[in-house]
């Protein structure tokens, strides 16, 4: 396999390794197709930009905010691009009149749905709302809506906020919660206006089936589903630094952006690089995304410790530390020889950091005796 | 991991055997969700019904350390039906006779009798086995956690040579890795018989090569592994120890005779990021920097070597663990590189490793992860292992037979308990349960019995209950679940307070000195007096509870 596929880690194309030849013809341009896919995955490997809100690659399609419509000959009305399949010969238009004017009208409507100042509405996830009507400059040409929406207020869970005047009834999350994590811990309720996400009997979200693994957070459009650390926190996710690493809980290896306040220096909260870009194409379980709070727990070691006379640690200088660590290592090698000696690493170190200690057993101290508890 | 993370979801058959994937593994679980939502078959393995069993289309409750003989049945329907891939074996395998031989001594029948799985339900998972040929086997402690570990996973390598399931997308042998690095510590040659890439410690050319480049003679002594190491300490072999980012007064089975031992050292340097339990013990304490004030490389388990990327800067005086070692090194008198970066440290590594020679920090930043082998810098990132014939030569058949764990259940000791992880905690909770929410979710230990076994004793949902082994006795809440059947209790080895390790046996397997966390004989004497609080609301095992 090359490496773009690796890369590709996430990529909801079929695998089937079904040949790509039949075509659709999508503003002018004839494109290869494998069959079940849709107008929009055919588009976007020509990078034809069709704009969604409800859609994600992990999910069905449900359809839900009109906003990718485009025109497909001979078809009446306007189609879904993120449902509707492609079919041989199909000719699709992405950028007329009618499919911009129907974007800037579907826009409108579901900003009316939404907080109307963009900072409160980004007081802490960035808004695909206000992305979009950057874009299509659709700013200011609403009127708001009161909102109708039951909230959860009184959930007390410590991770999950769910704030209704902000939520647009998109499904996103409860798709995500449905589909990816096969939980279904919350759910749509009510109907018309008053859609709104709900768990059974409104108990918090501790108290259900609920995983905590934030994916509602992190597929909300909106920032209607938002974490309380960085509500808390109170800066914007714009204003953090996101810093791409590996969590250090499991084997699997997922990718997390720490997401930075570099002047306090300060890990706020982690966020998930978005789907198909990384080996968990998106998704994050409860420890890494919000197992985060021993980073800059006050129980961490700042100072090195040594024991005294009297029996107790206390703390030292590194040169002192580092000093007595030595001679007391070399001092037993000394006094039974160097396989009196053993070394411990750590899957929780860095490859580096577990090359450099079997290298100071063996060549420093001169033992073998170097293992790890790989078992736990 | 023979093949990828991302291959699970186009899998069409999945054998699972003792992985809590959905609490150990996440997000490898909502790959199998995934694969299962498009149609593909499941079957698990495991002594638990754990969440997986919910969406599977077999669920094989083998009793506790019987694995060996569910999968020599396995084999053994295999065999007898003529579902062995004769022209594969022919190609690419050696002894295939010898396991054949074996096999046809476990008879579905039989192995009903000694796992508790349904011979007709034996059959027909391994007729599925054999028959898919996108059929991925995946696997964690519950496997290898035994004195039977290494058979376990020889009888399902068995499997796999007799059905040519290898060396194709989506289909092989995987274990998923419990930690986030045990994959690149042992790459790296944090392990007594390997040095970095896989190279024997034991073959003379080897060690000359590293000397060479060390500028150190290297010792013909083979080294100890963790289960050794823990018993020379206690025997006064071992005199003196050096801890990085371990915890084995809580992570170590048999735990009060390394607390024993720990004591009789004369020299014990720990190296942590907080004061753990071992500490207790330790002559010097050094603070280190966490995977966010860092630098470095992770692999994972399907090989891939990504970055660790530093964040923010440590506490106070806390330093990065490398940088550590080196000032350590230094002042031991060994002659090194003037490293200026962990960059040049995996450079070192890479040069001395075919296996990861044509990785370096500078591919990673361009190209994303990059899974070994990858043995020249232009070479690709390999996705899955054994493509066109087994890796190096002939794949060798290992006939296993049934042993008995170390400890069974007696009138004394009547039930067998296994230990695990949950998904709230993290091995020693050192991180986990210093997060508010996660504790909140999960506050404390608890072990889960079975509702008969719960109803002989007169205990109750959420009563205090002690847990009594041959070698200690933790006090905890019982948590009377679906989960386990009758016989069984389950713990998760998580708590300081209700250390399991004071009841595991230090039994370890032959070849790599794994304790048996998985099985040992127990019983359990209810705490009289105690308000009965339920543990774990929401949790799956109480689903469905009255
Ligand atoms: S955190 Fe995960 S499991 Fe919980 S409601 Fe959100 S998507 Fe569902
Ligand atoms: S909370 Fe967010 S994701 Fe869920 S329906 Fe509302 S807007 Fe959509
Ligand atoms: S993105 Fe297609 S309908 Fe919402």
């Amino acid at each position: 396999m090359s490496k773009t596929d690796t890369d590709k880690a996430g990529s909801r194309e079929p695998h089937n390794g079904e040949p790509i030849s039949k075509f659709v013809i999508i503003d002018g341009n004839e494109l290869h197709f494998r069959s079940g896919e849709t107008i929009l995955q055919a588009a976007a490997r020509a990078d034809i930009d069709i704009p969604t809100i409800c859609h994600d690659p992990r999910l069905t399609p449900a359809g839900a905010c009109r906003m990718c419509l485009v025109e497909v000959e001979g078809a009446r009305l306007m189609q879904p691009a993120c449902a509707a399949k492609t079919t041989p010969g199909m000719v699709v238009r992405t950028q007329t009149g009618k499919v911009e004017r129907n974007r800037k009208f579907i826009l409108s409507l579901h900003l009316a749905d939404t907080v109307q100042d963009r900072e409160t509405a980004e007081d802490n996830n960035p808004s695909k709302l206000f992305e979009l009507a950057d874009r299509y400059g659709t700013a200011g040409e609403w009127t708001q809506v009161e909102s109708p929406r039951q909230g959860r207020s009184q959930d007390e869970n410590p991770f999950i906020e769910f704030r209704a005047d902000r939520c647009i009834a998109c499904s996103l999350c409860t798709r995500y919660c449905d589909e990816v994590e096969a939980v279904s811990a919350i759910t749509l309720a009510h109907r018309g206006a008053h859609t709104t996400i709900s768990t059974v009997d409104q108990l918090d979200l501790t108290d259900t089936t609920c995983e905590l693994c934030g994916g509602c957070v992190d597929v909300c459009p909106t920032g209607a589903m938002t974490e309380k650390a960085g509500l808390a926190w109170g800066k914007p996710e714009r204003e953090l630094e996101k810093v791409r690493t590996t969590c250090n809980f499991c084997g699997v290896g997922c990718q997390i952006d720490l997401n930075v306040d570099q002047e306090a220096n300060r890990v706020v909260k982690v966020t998930s690089p978005p789907p198909g870009t990384t080996v968990n194409d998106g998704n994050l379980c409860v420890k890494g995304r919000f197992a985060n709070d021993f980073i800059h727990h006050e129980e961490r070691l700042t100072q090195p410790l040594v024991r005294g006379e009297d029996g107790e640690l206390r703390p030292t200088s590194w040169e002192d530390a580092l000093d007595r660590t030595t001679k007391g290592l070399l001092g037993v090698a000394e006094r039974h020889g160097p396989d009196s000696l053993a070394f411990i690493s750590s899957s929780r170190c860095t490859g580096e950091e577990n090359y450099l200690l079997q290298k100071m057993a063996r060549a420093a101290f001169g033992t073998h005796n170097i293992h790890q508890c790989a078992a736990t | 991991m023979t093949n990828s993370i991302p291959e699970i979801r186009d899998a069409d058959f999945l054998f699972v055997t003792g992985s809590n994937t959905s609490e150990a593994h996440p997000i490898i679980a909502m790959e199998m969700k995934r694969a299962v939502g498009r149609g593909a078959k499941l079957a698990v393995a495991d002594p638990r019904a754990i969440w997986m069993t919910e969406i599977s289309d077999w669920h094989m409750q083998l009793n506790p350390g019987t694995d060996v003989w569910l999968l020599n049945a396995m084999a053994h329907v295999i065999v007898t039906e003529g579902l062995e891939s004769r022209e594969w074996i022919e190609a690419n395998t050696e002894h295939f006779e010898s396991v054949r031989e074996t096999v046809l001594r476990y008879p579905p029948e039989e192995a009903e009798k000694i796992t508790g799985v349904p011979a007709e339900m034996i059959r027909e998972v391994a007729r599925a086995y054999a028959t898919t040929e996108k059929a991925g086997i995946y696997y964690t402690l519950g496997i290898t956690e035994h004195t039977t570990g290494t058979d376990n996973v020889y009888a399902l390598s068995n499997l796999v040579l007799m059905t040519g399931h290898l060396g194709i997308r989506s289909a092989g042998m995987n274990p998923l890795r419990g930690q986030n690095n045990v994959q690149g510590a042992n790459d790296s040659g944090a392990t007594p018989v390997y040095y970095p890439g896989y190279q024997r410690a034991d073959e003379a050319e080897i060690r000359q090569k590293f000397a060479d480049h060390w500028g150190v003679p290297q010792s013909e002594t083979t080294g100890l592994n963790l289960n050794e190491m823990m018993k020379a300490m206690g025997d006064g072999r071992l005199r003196g120890l050096f801890l990085m980012g371990e915890d084995i007064v809580i992570s170590e089975p048999n735990v009060g005779r390394v607390e024993k031992a720990m004591n009789e050292l004369e020299f014990v340097v720990v190296q942590d990021i907080f004061f753990n339990e071992s500490c207790r013990y330790a002559d010097v304490v050094l603070p280190a920097a966490c995977f966010a004030e860092k630098e470095g490389v992770f692999t994972n388990s399907d090989r891939r070597v990504q970055r660790v990327r530093k964040a923010v800067e440590p506490p106070g005086e806390a330093r990065a663990d490398w940088q550590i070692i080196l000032e350590i090194m230094k002042r031991a008198g060994l002659k090194q590189p003037n490293y200026a970066n962990v960059r040049e440290i995996y450079a070192e590594m890479a040069s001395l490793s075919p296996k990861f020679g044509g990785i370096s920090h500078h591919r990673i930043e361009k190209e994303g992860g990059l899974q070994w082998p990858v043995e020249t810098p232009d070479a690709p990132s390999t996705e899955y292992l054994h493509k066109g014939g087994v890796l190096r030569g002939k794949g060798l058949f290992q006939a296993v037979e049934f042993r008995p764990p170390f400890e069974v259940a007696d009138p004394e000791y009547p039930l067998v308990l296994s230990t695990g992880r949950t998904l709230y905690h993290y091995n020693a909770a050192t991180q986990t349960r210093r997060s508010e929410g996660l504790s909140k979710k999960q506050p404390e230990a608890f072990v889960e019995v079975s509702r008969k076994d719960a109803r002989k004793l007169g205990l109750q949902d959420g009563q205090m209950v002690d847990v009594v082994s041959r070698r200690g006795r933790v006090r905890c809440r019982a948590m009377v679940s679906r989960q386990v059947r009758r016989g069984s209790i389950w713990m998760p080895f998580h708590f300081p307070e209700a250390r399991t390790n004071y009841l595991t046996t230090d039994a370890g397997d032959a070849v790599t000195g794994t304790g048996e966390y998985k099985v040992c004989a127990a019983r359990l004497e209810p705490v009289q007096d105690s308000e009965p609080k339920q543990v774990f609301p929401g949790a799956f095992a109480l689903a469905g509870e009255a």
